[in-house]
């Protein structure tokens, strides 16, 4: 391969592409003894060139590729896609179909939060039964994914001019039962994980990212705000229905890898919070405006922010008097991220032991970054 | 600040080393550079304006016009306004200066527009291949005249 | 042991009812393969979550003795669980040179079938341009219940053969 040279007096260690964990991806570890000195990434084996086939695509078929992305909350990334179209075409969204979107974003969120702590236990004290635990809480979601919209995992249900179909009857008081149901289990994992000594033990004071640092690097999502800096898309441009719901940015102050994991998890309550708010006060009327699937663009450019999972995602979105896209540019959050995780060996002293660990605590998603 | 203060005192600053700096909506700047100033305008754009955070880079092809443009994107943590920062070169010979020594954490978006483009960065530390096989032969994919499926072996 | 199986066959065919003793062994060692496939942790797509959600507790596919492994040199089988791009097609190559024989591929998704929606791609291959496949399910993604009736498909198959190895 085209790597760097090995340094003298240093052994490097490949820790290659089919490992035990989730996703795909080589990280070389540049290691003497016990400590690492440098960690390089080598990313691109999920490589799919999404950016080249959506210039092939209508834009109604265009939300196909770009939801494969993150399986895990597919409904934030479509969203983001979706809201550069009609800023570039002038389409207006009804109310209820911007709560309709609200509610979709926050369940996905909560189904990729879940899966990364579950991870984060499988890697810190080889935890399977809490692994499977959120197994079982994430199924309780992807039944009422399917029973809104006929798919668990990739529902393409937002359309350019609101949602696809309205609630199903009695679909709000199910909400609500799996919120109360959802807190309940909330107060099991507090108990069962974070105040555990081995959790503690293992995850206090490990790769601690200093909030000057996190800002000139680039970091997103959980990443910063658990170094205490509270840059969230939904309180700073508001998009769907997030102008009107009450919730928390939440911050830490402890910059290491357990303050991120705390963040995830509050994030969670807030998350289900604002799903108790919607399934009370959501507004009646249309849920979609009219669109054409064979519409032509006009000549315009359009930047859109969303805030996924796992940070912040901008599309750039070129369109001309063609029912395809000039220019789709995606920038993803995790590929920020894994540049940061890359200093963190200079920063800080690291053992090998500790990469597990450090790796989901920075909650990679490669498909994401190789897109 | 609002973003018409933020381009007014820009504009002032630079008024000749810049082809233009446009509001396109709330919260959204976008500043032209000319290829001479590239780096020295993308300092003060970091020191005295504030914009620390980088969020990405990437290019458009305008093969009608030859050109290429490579833009990138920057962040002002206080304020929360987005910038985009344009250079424009021409198409035969893409030649720019690597802005790794002004916001480190561009390095992964600028090799990864060296492979899907051919932008030729100079002074990048760590120019090696990023997306694609380490055999490939055939173009770079994200001009709009790569013909064709990727070569290797 | 094909060969060697092949031999005994041959000599002892004179006897009358050996037949009858080979058939038992065979479906004896052919039940006791089939209830434990041990496939390889090989996640390199979007349908990643669905095989996890499959292994999981409401669709538990351990109870058919399927159980991901780590470690390529202890297993049965390769499920290639997503897109597979042209970086990571070597390694799914060395990966099957790697494992024991008698060795099986099973394409989950229908990325891997035929590129599913990526079809106009540069950097995605399909995944019998590189190792020869058993079982194909198609699905994006598949639900639990279609990979467990992938997984039986592969069980019937392990079944039917005459002898250990020798796929029809």
């Amino acid at each position: 391969m085209t790597e760097p040279l090995i340094p003298p007096d240093v052994m490097r260690v490949s820790w290659g592409p089919q490992h035990p964990m989730s996703g795909q991806t080589r990280i070389l570890l540049d290691i003497d003894g016990e400590r690492v000195h440098k960690i390089i990434a080598d990313l691109g084996f999920t490589h799919r060139g999404i950016e080249k086939i959506l210039e092939n695509r209508t834009f109604f078929q265009g939300v196909i590729p770009i939801e494969r992305m993150v399986m895990a909350d597919t409904a934030n990334i479509g969203l983001g896609y979706i809201t550069a179209i009609e800023e570039a075409l002038g389409i207006q969204v009804p109310e209820r179909a911007q709560w309709i979107r609200s509610l979709l974003c926050e369940m996905g969120r909560i189904n990729s939060h879940l899966y990364a702590f579950g991870l984060q236990a499988e890697a810190t004290g080889y935890f399977p039964a809490v692994f499977l635990w959120t197994t079982t809480d994430r199924t309780l979601l992807l039944d009422l994914f399917e029973e809104l919209t006929g798919a668990r995992w990739s529902y393409n249900f937002f359309l350019p001019g609101g949602v696809y179909k309205d609630f199903p009857e009695r679909f709000q008081e199910k909400i609500i039962e799996a919120v109360h149901y959802l807190r309940r289990r909330f107060q099991d994992y507090w108990d069962a994980m974070v105040e555990n000594a081995v959790f503690e033990m293992r995850c206090n004071d490990v790769a601690v990212l200093k909030p000057e640092d996190a800002i000139y690097l680039g970091a997103t999502g959980p990443v910063l705000r658990g170094s205490g800096i509270a840059m969230d898309v939904r309180r700073d441009e508001p998009y769907a229905a997030y102008g009107d719901l009450d919730f928390q940015v939440i911050t830490e102050q402890a910059c290491d890898v357990m303050a991120r994991t705390k963040v995830r998890f509050k994030e969670i309550g807030q998350s289900l919070n604002m799903m108790e708010q919607i399934a009370n006060e959501i507004p009646g009327g249309e849920i979609r405006a009219r669109a054409s699937p064979f519409m032509r663009g006009k000549e315009a450019e359009v930047l859109s922010r969303v805030e996924t999972a796992r940070g912040e995602l901008q599309i750039h979105l070129y369109t001309e008097a063609t029912p395809n896209p000039y220019r789709v540019k995606i920038n993803s959050p995790t590929l920020r991220n894994m540049y940061v995780f890359e200093r963190l060996a200079e920063l800080n002293e690291i053992l090998v032991a500790d990469i597990p660990v450090v790796i989901n605590s920075i909650d990679p998603w490669y498909l994401d970054s190789d897109r | 600040m609002s973003e018409e203060t933020i381009i007014n005192r820009i504009k002032e600053a630079h008024r000749d080393q810049i082809e233009s700096a446009t509001v396109m909506r709330v919260k959204r700047l976008s500043v032209v550079v000319k290829n001479e100033n590239f780096i020295e305008v993308a300092e003060s754009l970091r020191d005295t304006f504030g914009f620390t955070q980088p969020a990405a880079g990437g290019g458009v092809d305008y093969p009608s016009e030859n050109r290429m443009q490579m833009i990138y994107y920057i962040t002002n943590p206080e304020d929360k306004v987005l910038l985009t920062y344009r250079i424009n070169v021409p198409r035969d010979a893409p030649k720019l200066p690597s802005l790794t020594k002004v916001w480190e954490a561009l390095s992964f978006h600028e090799r990864e527009a060296h492979e899907m483009f051919g932008f030729e960065f100079e002074g990048h530390p760590n120019m090696i291949p990023f997306l694609l096989p380490p055999d490939w032969r055939g173009g770079h994919p994200l001009r709009k005249d790569f013909k064709g499926e990727g070569v290797t072996e | 042991m094909v060969e060697e199986s092949k031999e005994l066959r041959r000599n002892f065919d004179y006897v009358p009812g050996s037949g009858a003793v080979y058939n038992v062994i065979d479906y004896i060692a052919g039940w006791a393969r089939k209830y434990s496939i041990w496939p390889i942790h090989l996640v390199t797509g979007c349908c990643g979550p669905e095989f996890m959600q499959t292994s999981g507790s409401e669709y538990d596919m351990e109870r058919l003795g399927v159980l991901p492994f780590a470690s390529v040199r202890q297993c049965d089988c390769i499920m290639v669980v997503g897109v597979l791009s042209r970086k990571m097609a070597l390694r799914v190559k060395y990966l099957y040179e790697q494992m024991g024989e008698p060795k099986y591929v099973v394409s989950v998704g229908a990325c891997p079938t035929g590129k599913g929606p990526f079809y106009d791609s540069y950097a995605v291959v399909a995944v019998d341009e590189v190792v020869p496949v058993d079982v194909y399910i198609p699905g994006c993604p598949p639900r639990p219940e279609a990979i467990i009736q992938g997984m039986m498909l592969l069980q019937e198959k392990i079944m039917k053969e005459k002898r250990i190895g020798v796929k029809e």
